[in-house]
């Protein structure tokens, strides 16, 4: 999942005050801690999957459901149709449980794939306009956190978030345009007022630095 | 473009990663694409990891007004309801993908060819607003379609075959993005026929007068 710096191929230092061995470690501390996070939410959907374990059932929901609920209100979804949505979700999390495939994605992608069709489906069922207030007043430029405001330590989503908040900032606002707010990039080169290469490549450097960041999913 | 075939601008694959494509004809047409290109499925992982990132990100709502308990009591009601049976799948043609076929019974419709040129069938599978069309176009080897351009938009997936446009080869599983600006000389591989999805936006636009005239019997 990391590029470099992984416990084994740290150097080897006498000083006890070495910054860089300090950052090296507290980095493995990290590593293990999302390790670990990530192994307890795999083995819970893999509750759910194969025995219907109701309390495995529960700590996803506690985990999930207010994450989920609170991504579709800021994609300006309405709060009842936001809540009905996210109980959606979990329905299908329950249902699916057992097809989830752990070397395919981690949990918090998957159940971000399943949030993200639930909407999808729910939107080819009726119109557009009914659903998303484009003119959102609450919209601010600076909703990406940055990594000290992360509270909790969410296994994938960390190192994808630490590789976010090093883009530069017009790359940033572009790809929060798209996954906050839900607009394509169509969409975003009318809102920013740019031509729609521009967006394209905005869009294209980001992607090769949260390449190089965040590696391939192991 | 990409070194890897011809994939599309990491602008498509965000767009579908965060589930804001315009309509259904793109959602088939990037789901067909994806199911035929490992590289392009692969950058829409990526970008969905961007998307799960900014989901765990959003601040949690405290208080939910529903509790894991209710959503358990909806599964149970849910299991005791009679679940409809999925219709067989009907066995259609190997040059679709997956994606297609399910877009296609959905939508309960056939594959119709109708004549489009010489050496040209087209089978016409979905309207969109704003006038966007999702057809297949077949072609038989070594067929040319000279200088042409578009009014609108067009995405072009390779499913059978292979087919130049200049001198850029586009095969099965790569798309081809073309703006108002493009201009197209195309010609089919000798290899074997060339089927393409496509979704256009626009009519086309030929310098070829006589092109120009069939026109109007083909609706493009």
């Amino acid at each position: 999942m990391f590029v470099a710096l992984r416990s084994d191929s740290a150097p080897v230092r006498d000083r006890r005050r070495d910054p860089v061995r300090e950052r090296l470690a507290s980095k493995v501390v990290i590593e293990a801690e999302i390790g670990s996070a990530r192994a307890k939410l795999v083995q819970l959907i893999e509750r759910v999957g194969r025995s219907q374990d109701r309390s495995a059932f529960k700590s996803l929901f506690e985990y999930f459901a207010p994450r989920i609920r609170a991504y579709y209100a800021k994609r300006g979804l309405a709060q009842s149709h936001a809540d009905d949505l996210t109980q959606e979700v979990m329905v299908s999390l329950w249902r699916r449980a057992a097809s989830y495939d752990p070397r395919k994605a981690a949990p918090s992608t998957w159940i971000y794939t399943i949030a993200r069709n639930q909407q999808i489906d729910d939107f080819r069922r009726s119109s557009r306009a009914q659903q998303i207030d484009e003119q959102d007043p609450h919209f601010h430029l600076n909703d990406v956190p940055t990594q000290d405001s992360l509270v909790e330590r969410s296994e994938d989503a960390d190192s994808v978030v630490q590789a976010l908040s090093s883009l530069p900032e017009e790359q940033r606002y572009v790809l929060n345009l798209a996954f906050q707010e839900g607009l394509s990039h169509r969409e975003i080169a009318d809102r920013l007022g740019l031509p729609l290469g521009t967006v394209k490549s905005r869009i294209r450097l980001a992607m090769d630095k949260m390449r190089v960041s965040i590696g391939e999913q192991e | 473009m990409s070194q890897r075939g011809h994939l599309l601008d990491d602008a498509w694959y965000m767009d579908y990663a965060a589930g804001t494509l315009r309509s259904e004809g793109e959602e088939v047409l990037l789901s067909s694409h994806l199911e035929m290109n490992s590289h392009a499925d692969g950058r829409v992982r990526e970008l969905e990891r961007v998307g799960a990132a900014v989901m765990m990100m959003s601040a949690k709502d405290s208080d939910l007004p529903f509790s894991a308990d209710m959503v358990l009591d909806r599964i149970a009601d849910l299991e005791e309801a009679p679940t409809s049976e999925h219709a067989p799948m009907i066995p259609s043609e190997p040059f679709v993908p997956a994606a297609l076929d399910q877009f296609l019974l959905q939508k309960n419709k056939d594959i119709h060819w109708e004549f489009l040129g010489p050496g040209l069938r087209k089978a016409m599978l979905w309207t969109g607003e704003d006038g966007e069309k999702l057809w297949l176009l077949k072609a038989q080897p070594g067929v040319a379609i000279p200088h042409h351009g578009h009014n609108g938009s067009e995405l072009t997936l390779v499913l059978k075959g292979a087919f130049h446009d200049g001198d850029q080869c586009y095969q099965a599983g790569d798309v081809e993005e073309a703006g108002p600006e493009t201009e197209h000389d195309i010609r089919i591989d000798e290899g074997g026929e060339c089927i393409c999805l496509a979704l256009t936006r626009g009519k086309l636009r030929y310098d070829n007068p006589l092109l120009k005239a069939m026109q109007v019997f083909t609706g493009l």
